[in-house]
C-alpha cells in the first residue's frame, strides 16, 4: 500500500499544526464558534446532537495494522472505547473533546492518517472496491489511480470552496462494489480497441433528496489524461453548479437540468485547452506510484478449496461464515474475508478498540499486514491463506466479530441517525438492531439481501439502493419508516421504489417480513434474489403483501 | 404572582445558539472548574457579562476562591432574603477577607413585595415557593437584567435531578447558567478546601451540608441527600432560580461595522489608489476606477477606447470567457467573494493569468478568511482586499499558518518543483 515519504509526512504535519493553531484560536476565544466552523469543517470536525464529532480519512478504504491500532488507541484513550466505520470508507469517533483533537490529528499523522477533506464542500476521500488488489475479477488494481487522485486533490485551491461536496469513486472490476454511479463523479476500469486499459467516467450520481444514477460522460480516457479530465469535470461543476440552494447544488442536479450532453460539451471544451497542461501524468509517475501497491510474495499453496458441507452439521455457524463472508481471490490458495460489523442486535459499523485490535493483529499474521473498510460498513482481510481461514475464524470468534452474515439481511447499512446526528428525524440503529434480531434464524433462506436504513432524506444509509430501504421520517411529531424496494448501487444501479405509506417503528419488522414471506412464495427457487423476483414481478405484489 | 418566573425577565441581549454551548460543553475537562469560570467570566460566551451568583453557602469557598484567582475585583451577588443565619452572613465577611475578594454586592426583596405578601415574614411556613420567588427569583431576576446569563455552583451529584448538569447550560430566558462545578463530588470540594485551606461556614461543621434560608435549612444525616436538609418535609427541592433548563434560543447577530478598504499587495498593507465606478457614474474620462463587468459590455467602445488605467470588478457568474484576452487592457481586476463560500472566483483567477495570459494587477476582494489566502496566492491572486480584522491582523503578522507545500500543480503560480519531487507535488 502506498507509504507517505517525506512530503507527505510534512505536508499532513503543517495541516495538522495548523488546525491545532486555530483550535487554540478558538478555545482563548479568539475565533467564534460562527468563525471556527468552515475551519473545523475542513479537518472532519462536526458538531452533533450530543458532541463533536471527527471523522478520519481511511483513503480509499485501505489500513495497516499499525494505523488500525492506532485507531484503537484513538477510541480508548480520547473517545468511549469505539469507533464507527462508514459508508465512506471512513471512522468518526462520536465522544472528542475539542481541546484533545490537536492531539487526536498529531497521533493519526505519526501513523500516516489524517482528517483533511472529510468534510466541507470540497473533493472528499476517494472511495473504491474493499476487494481492490485481491478480487479474482478485477481488470486493473484502482488503487494506484486512487492514490494520485488523492494527492491531487489534496487542499486543491482551486477546489475547495465548491457549491457542495464533491465524492469520487473508483473500481477496477465489472463487478461493481464500490457504487461508483451514485457518486458525483464515478470511475471504471475499461478496455480501448488497442486493449489498453483506462477509465469510463460517469458523472452526476447521488442519493440525499434526489436519488439519481450517474451518466455516462465519456467512454474512455486513458490513465495520462485523468487527471485534466476531472479537472476540466471540477471547474465545470465549480463555475455552474447551483449556488442558489444547498439542495439542489450538487452536481447531479446541474448535469439534471443541462442535460449530460451539452455538460458534456463544456467538459471536452475545457478539457481540449487543459489536455496537454500540467496535469498530464507521466508514465514514469504512474509507474511509481503503482509500485506501491506491488501484490504481496503469495506463497504457493497445496490447500486451494475449503469443503463447506463438512461443517454444515458440526459447526453450521463456521459454515455460514464460509459461505457469505470469503470472497474470491486471484491468486490460487487465497481469499479474502469480510469482517462483519454487524452483529445480530448491534450497532451497524461499531468497533471496540480490542476489536480492532483483534483485527490489526490478524491482518499482521494473516493478511500481509493489509485491512480494508467497506462502503457496506464491515472490514476486509484482503489476502487471507486458505489454510489460515480456520484459525482467523477462531480469533474472530474470540472478539465477537464472527457474524456470517455478510451480503444477508442483518449486513445493515445504517446511518446513525436520530441517537447521534443532527439532521436526522428518525432513528435508524434501533431499528437495524431490531430487523437484525427478527431475522436472525432465517436470514440464510432469504439469500442475498442488501437492507439500508437512512434517518433521514439526506440518505447517510444509502436506502435508495437497499434491495430493500427504509427511510425515517417524521410526521406530526411521530417517527414513520417509509419501505422501499428494488434500489441496487451495483453496475446495474437503479434506484427504489417507495412502496406506499410509512409505518410505525414497531412495525417494521413485521413489514418486512410480510414482503420476505411473499418474496419466499413467489420466487423461483432459491438462485432467484429477492432483487431479481422485484424486477420480474414488479411492485405490485409486495405492495399488496405490505398494504392489502 | 406565584405563577410568574425568570422567563418574564426582559433580555435584550442575544446569546450563543444552542450547538455554540454544545460545543462550549466540549471545550474543557470535567473537572477543571477554573477555566470554566474563566471563560464564563472574561470570555466570548455571551455579549453581556456573566454575573457570579454565591449563597455563600457550605461549599461556596470553592468557587470565590476560583473567583478571586481570576480577578478579585469581579462582583459577587448575593441573595440577601433577609431569612439567612447570622453564620452567613458572618461567614461572607471572613471569606472576603480571607480571599480578597472586594466587591460583594447585596440583592435585597423588593420591600413593597415583602409588605404585601409576606408582612409577618412568615410566608415560607404556608407557602414556600412563593418566599423564595419573593426574597430570591424576582431580586436576582431585576439584577440579572444586565447580565448574559449567571455562575451557579450546581453539581451534578447534589440530587438525582441534576444528574445531567453540564458546564454551560441552556435556560428558557435567553441567557446561560454557566456550573463550573458540575461534575465535582465531595471529595474533589473537600480536597481542593484542604488544598487551598479555604474556611468552613460555620454551619458545615455543624451537620449543614447545604445551606439556604434558616427556616428552610436543616441537618442531613449521613447518607441521606445532600439537599435533602433544605425544605424538608416539604414537596421542593429547588428554589426556582435554576428550574428552567431548556426552551427557545435567541441566535446572536453579530455586528460586522463597515470597516474601510485596506489592500494587501507584496506583502504589506498599501494605499489604495483605485476607487470603484459609482452608480450611474459616466465611463468617459476615468482614471484607475475599477469598472463593473456588465456596465463595461455595455460601453465596451469607450472604454476600450480609454488610454488610462483603468480596472474591472468580476461578480460571481459573470462570464470569463466571454472577456477572454480583453482582460489584458486593464491593469487591475477585482474578483469578488461575496461570501467565503462562494468559490467561483478561484475558477475565474485560473482563467485569467492561465488562459488568458493576465498579467496585471488581480485582486480578491471580500469576504476573506486566513486560511484562504494560500488558496488564492496559489490560483494567481496577487491583491487581497481585506475586511476581516483577524485576517488583517494575520497578515500583518504574517500568521496565516498556512500548508505551504503543495500537492498538485497549478499553470499559473511561480511554484518551484524541488529536488527531485514528482510532478504532482511542490513547495513554495
Amino acid at each position: 500500500m502506498y507509504r507517505y515519504d517525506e512530503f507527505d509526512a510534512a505536508f499532513v504535519r503543517q495541516r495538522t499544526e495548523q488546525f491545532a493553531h486555530q483550535v487554540k484560536r478558538r478555545l482563548s476565544g479568539e475565533l467564534t464558534e460562527e468563525q471556527f466552523r468552515p475551519l473545523r469543517l475542513m479537518n472532519g470536525l462536526y458538531l452533533q446532537l450530543h458532541a463533536y464529532m471527527l471523522r478520519v480519512a481511511v483513503p480509499y478504504g485501505t489500513l495497516n495494522s499499525t494505523q488500525m491500532r492506532k485507531l484503537a488507541h484513538i477510541a480508548r484513550t480520547y473517545d468511549r472505547g469505539y469507533g464507527h466505520f462508514t459508508t465512506r470508507q471512513n471512522i468518526q469517533y462520536n465522544w472528542p473533546k475539542l481541546k484533545d483533537v490537536p492531539a487526536i490529528l498529531e497521533e493519526l499523522a505519526s501513523v500516516e492518517m489524517h482528517a483533511i477533506q472529510t468534510s466541507g464542500n470540497c473533493i472528499r476521500n476517494v472511495t473504491t472496491d474493499q476487494f481492490a488488489g485481491a478480487a479474482a475479477d478485477e481488470i486493473i488494481d484502482p488503487r494506484p489511480v486512487a492514490e494520485i487522485i488523492r494527492q491531487w486533490s489534496s487542499l486543491h485551491p482551486e477546489f475547495s470552496y465548491l457549491p457542495r461536496k464533491f465524492k469520487i469513486a473508483i473500481t477496477g472490476a465489472p463487478q461493481d462494489r464500490a457504487a461508483v454511479k451514485f457518486h458525483d463523479i464515478g470511475l471504471m476500469a475499461a478496455t480501448n480497441d488497442a486493449g489498453d486499459v483506462g477509465w469510463r467516467v460517469f458523472v452526476g450520481g447521488g442519493l440525499g433528496r434526489t436519488p439519481m444514477v450517474a451518466k455516462e460522460i465519456s467512454d474512455y480516457v486513458p490513465h495520462e489524461y485523468l487527471l485534466p479530465y476531472l479537472e476540466a469535470i471540477l471547474r465545470v461543476y465549480n463555475m455552474y453548479g447551483r449556488r442558489d440552494n444547498k439542495y439542489k447544488a450538487r452536481i447531479k442536479i446541474l448535469v439534471h437540468e443541462t442535460g449530460i450532453e451539452t455538460i458534456r460539451e463544456q467538459v471536452e471544451a475545457e478539457f481540449a485547452e487543459i489536455k496537454e497542461g500540467v496535469l498530464k501524468l507521466p508514465q514514469g509517475e504512474l509507474t511509481r506510484i503503482t509500485e506501491y501497491f506491488a501484490a504481496p510474495n503469495f506463497e504457493p499453496q497445496t490447500e486451494t478449496k475449503i469443503d463447506v458441507a463438512q461443517f454444515e452439521a458440526t459447526d453450521s455457524a463456521y459454515a455460514r461464515f464460509l459461505k457469505h463472508n470469503l470472497h474470491p481471490h486471484a491468486k490460487d490458495g487465497y481469499v479474502s474475508v469480510t469482517i462483519s460489523l454487524k452483529p445480530i442486535g448491534g450497532v451497524p459499523g461499531d468497533a471496540t478498540d480490542t476489536q480492532m485490535e483483534a483485527v490489526a493483529d490478524l491482518a499482521e499474521q494473516y493478511s500481509f499486514d493489509e485491512l480494508r473498510v467497506t462502503h457496506e460498513q464491515n472490514l476486509v482481510l484482503p489476502h487471507v491463506a486458505i489454510k489460515d481461514v480456520r484459525a482467523v475464524y477462531d480469533a474472530l470468534v474470540a472478539n465477537d466479530l464472527q457474524e456470517g452474515n455478510a451480503g444477508l439481511i442483518s449486513d445493515i447499512i445504517a446511518c446513525p441517525g436520530l441517537d447521534y446526528c443532527a439532521l436526522a428525524n428518525a432513528r435508524s440503529i434501533p431499528i437495524a438492531q431490531a430487523i437484525s434480531e427478527k431475522f436472525a434464524d432465517r436470514e440464510e433462506e432469504f439469500g442475498e439481501l442488501k437492507l439500508k436504513i437512512s434517518g433521514c432524506i439526506n440518505a447517510c444509509g444509502h436506502h435508495h439502493v437497499g434491495h430493500i430501504g427504509i427511510l425515517g421520517v417524521e410526521k406530526k411529531g411521530t417517527e414513520l419508516y417509509q419501505i422501499t424496494v428494488g434500489g441496487d448501487a451495483t453496475e446495474n444501479a437503479s434506484v427504489g421504489t417507495i412502496l406506499g405509506r410509512g409505518v410505525v417503528p414497531e412495525e417494521v419488522p413485521n413489514a418486512l417480513e410480510k414482503l420476505l414471506d411473499r418474496y419466499m412464495a413467489e420466487r423461483t427457487g432459491p438462485e432467484e434474489s429477492f432483487l431479481a423476483a422485484y424486477r420480474r414481478l414488479g411492485d405490485a405484489p409486495f405492495k399488496e403483501a405490505l398494504y392489502g | 404572582m406565584a405563577s410568574s418566573n425568570l422567563a418574564h425577565a426582559q433580555t435584550a441581549k442575544p446569546r450563543p445558539s444552542d450547538l455554540e454551548l454544545v460545543a462550549l460543553n466540549g471545550m474543557f475537562d470535567e473537572k477543571d472548574g477554573l477555566s470554566v469560570l474563566r471563560h464564563a467570566l472574561t470570555g466570548d460566551v455571551s455579549p453581556a457579562p456573566i454575573a457570579m451568583v454565591s449563597s455563600f453557602g457550605a461549599d461556596s469557598s470553592v468557587l470565590l476562591h476560583m473567583v478571586a484567582q481570576i480577578n478579585p475585583n469581579q462582583e459577587v451577588l448575593f441573595l440577601e432574603t433577609g431569612k439567612h443565619f447570622a453564620e452567613t452572613l458572618e461567614y461572607i465577611e471572613i471569606t472576603k477577607k480571607h480571599l480578597g475578594l472586594t466587591n460583594v454586592r447585596f440583592l435585597e426583596p423588593d420591600t413593597k413585595d415583602v409588605e404585601r405578601f409576606d408582612p409577618k415574614g412568615n410566608l415560607w411556613e404556608t407557602d414556600p415557593d412563593s418566599c423564595c420567588h419573593i426574597r430570591k427569583t424576582e431580586p436576582l431576576d431585576a439584577a440579572l437584567k444586565t447580565y448574559g446569563g449567571w455562575v451557579t455552583g450546581r453539581k451534578r451529584f447534589q440530587t438525582n435531578d441534576r444528574g445531567v448538569l453540564p458546564h454551560f447550560e441552556l435556560t428558557t430566558d435567553e441567557r446561560i447558567k454557566v456550573n463550573p462545578l458540575a461534575y465535582w463530588d465531595n471529595d474533589d470540594v473537600a480536597a481542593y478546601r484542604k488544598a487551598h485551606d479555604l474556611p468552613a461556614h460555620p454551619l458545615f461543621l455543624k451537620g449543614f451540608l447545604s445551606i439556604g434560608c434558616e427556616p428552610c435549612t436543616s441537618v442531613v444525616k449521613e447518607g441521606e441527600d445532600p439537599r435533602s436538609g433544605r425544605w424538608r418535609g416539604k414537596d421542593k427541592t429547588e428554589c426556582g432560580i435554576h428550574f428552567d433548563v431548556s426552551g427557545k434560543i435567541a441566535h446572536p447577530t453579530v455586528e460586522i461595522g463597515q470597516k474601510p478598504m485596506n489592500l494587501f499587495k507584496n506583502g504589506a498593507f498599501v494605499a489604495d489608489l483605485w476607487r470603484d465606478l459609482k452608480e450611474d457614474e459616466a465611463v468617459t474620462d476615468l482614471d484607475h476606477v475599477h469598472i463593473p463587468f456588465d456596465v463595461y459590455l455595455e460601453n465596451r467602445e469607450e472604454i476600450d477606447a480609454n488610454p488610462r488605467d483603468l480596472g474591472l470588478i468580476l461578480r460571481p457568474g459573470d462570464d470569463v470567457d466571454a472577456l477572454g484576452e480583453a482582460a489584458k487592457q486593464f491593469s487591475s481586476i477585482v474578483v469578488e467573494f461575496p461570501a467565503f463560500t462562494d468559490g467561483r472566483g478561484y475558477s475565474y483567477a485560473r482563467l485569467l493569468r492561465e488562459r488568458y495570459n493576465y498579467e496585471g494587477e488581480l485582486r480578491a476582494r471580500g469576504d476573506i478568511l486566513t486560511d484562504q489566502v494560500a488558496y488564492f496566492l496559489r490560483c494567481g491572486f496577487d491583491a487581497l482586499t481585506v475586511q476581516n480584522e483577524a485576517t488583517k491582523k494575520a497578515l500583518q503578522n504574517d500568521d496565516l499558518g498556512s500548508v505551504n507545500l503543495f500537492m498538485q500543480p497549478i499553470g499559473a503560480s511561480q511554484e518551484v518543483p524541488v529536488g527531485t519531487r514528482p510532478f504532482l507535488r511542490r513547495a513554495k
